[in-house]
């Protein structure tokens, strides 16, 4: 019963995540805004509520299973753009390698190691 | 005889009138490609999650069925992924303290690194000659893909491309983590939890929560951010670059 209680707080977020992005001028997704805004009830009330733990772990252990429809479908748009697939496949490999080492290298320069909790 | 055979023909559409078809093959496609990852000995460069879109995509090419029958079914599936965003509450709170003292370097690197995550690609797709529409496709490859999805829809891309973007682009962060960080003797899990969220989205964020939790809660942090800044920022410069 707990997780379904949980379930239910998930979804309420979601839809007052649902309502508050009509008002917003920019398009960002609803589960964002429910994530910030469950989050923030957690800090006001000063802990988090069992039932949402309870249905958060097996939700997250199943994100990877939740995005797999998405990858199924590149292999059938592929051929579309066959034409411009070097382009593409160079544009995102190597952006994405020198991101990854920019973003590394940034954060390593400006975190702070682990051990000082300041 | 043929009337067996006939009805055995019609069984795979059967199954794929309803969700049920393409949820059971998700899941099933999900613990062989988990299993098959294993027997693999665990190879960085093909996560779980391909394995078992290949297997997917395998079976839907050898069954009299398209895309499109287990697109439909499997959307139902993808309607959890509202619920499991705003569940990425909790790893967020139990990681509040960590962020609330790093909240400076934090500001301070993540405009710039979601900044550079589309520039680079845009900019060497641009200089091999790509035309407009595949660049918008391929500026909001970083996000998560449902903020990625109604961005590119604004810029004028392509959807398709865009999602086949956006896995490469995780596939390609979870290898590029890897393998800089051990090449720059990176090891804090809050350091390539980060690189990971903010350069891989969804993807990269479960691919963090594979290595521990606490790099997971700054993958979804790197996530969130990454994704909100480039919502607000890159239509704006677009628009007055275009």
């Amino acid at each position: 019963m707990s997780v379904l209680r949980g379930f239910l707080w998930l979804l309420v977020f979601l839809l007052l995540g649902q309502a508050i992005v009509l008002w917003l001028p920019i398009a960002l997704p609803a589960g964002v805004i429910g994530m910030l805004l469950l989050t923030l009830w957690f800090c006001q009330r000063g802990g988090m509520n069992a039932d949402v733990v309870a249905v958060s772990q097996p939700l997250i252990a199943m994100l990877a299973l939740l995005i797999m429809p998405g990858v199924v479908e590149i292999f059938f748009v592929a051929g579309r753009f066959a034409d411009q697939a070097g382009a593409i496949l160079t544009a995102l490999l190597l952006g994405t390698l020198a991101s990854v080492a920019s973003s590394l290298w940034l954060m390593r320069r400006c975190l702070p190691p682990e051990t000082s909790h300041e | 005889m043929s009337e067996l055979g006939a009805t055995l023909a019609a069984v795979p559409q059967t199954w794929f009138a309803t969700p049920i078809g393409a949820i059971g093959l998700t899941l099933a496609a999900y613990f062989l490609g988990v299993r098959l990852f294993k027997l693999m000995r665990h190879p960085s460069w093909c996560p779980p999650v391909i394995i078992a879109a290949l297997l997917i995509a395998a079976v839907i090419a050898l069954l009299p069925i398209g895309i499109d029958d287990y697109n439909r079914g499997a959307a139902w599936l993808m309607l959890l992924l509202g619920p499991a965003t705003v569940a990425l509450a909790v790893p967020l709170y139990q990681q509040l303290g960590q962020i609330r003292a790093l909240w400076k370097p934090i500001v301070l690197t993540l405009p710039l690194s979601a900044t550079l995550a589309a520039c680079y690609a845009v900019l060497i797709a641009w200089l091999l000659g790509a035309p407009p529409e595949v660049l918008a496709s391929l500026a909001p490859k970083s996000v998560t893909s449902p903020i990625a999805l109604s961005l590119t829809q604004e810029l004028g891309g392509s959807t398709a491309l865009l999602m086949g973007a956006l896995m490469t682009t995780g596939i390609t962060a979870i290898f590029g983590v890897e393998w800089l960080s051990r090449w720059m003797r990176i090891r804090d899990p809050r350091l390539i939890g980060l690189a990971l969220g903010i350069n891989g989205h969804a993807l990269g964020t479960v691919r963090a929560f594979e290595i521990s939790h606490q790099a997971g809660a700054f993958a979804s942090l790197g996530m969130s951010l990454t994704g909100a800044f480039t919502a607000i920022v890159l239509p704006l410069v677009w628009h007055l670059w275009a």
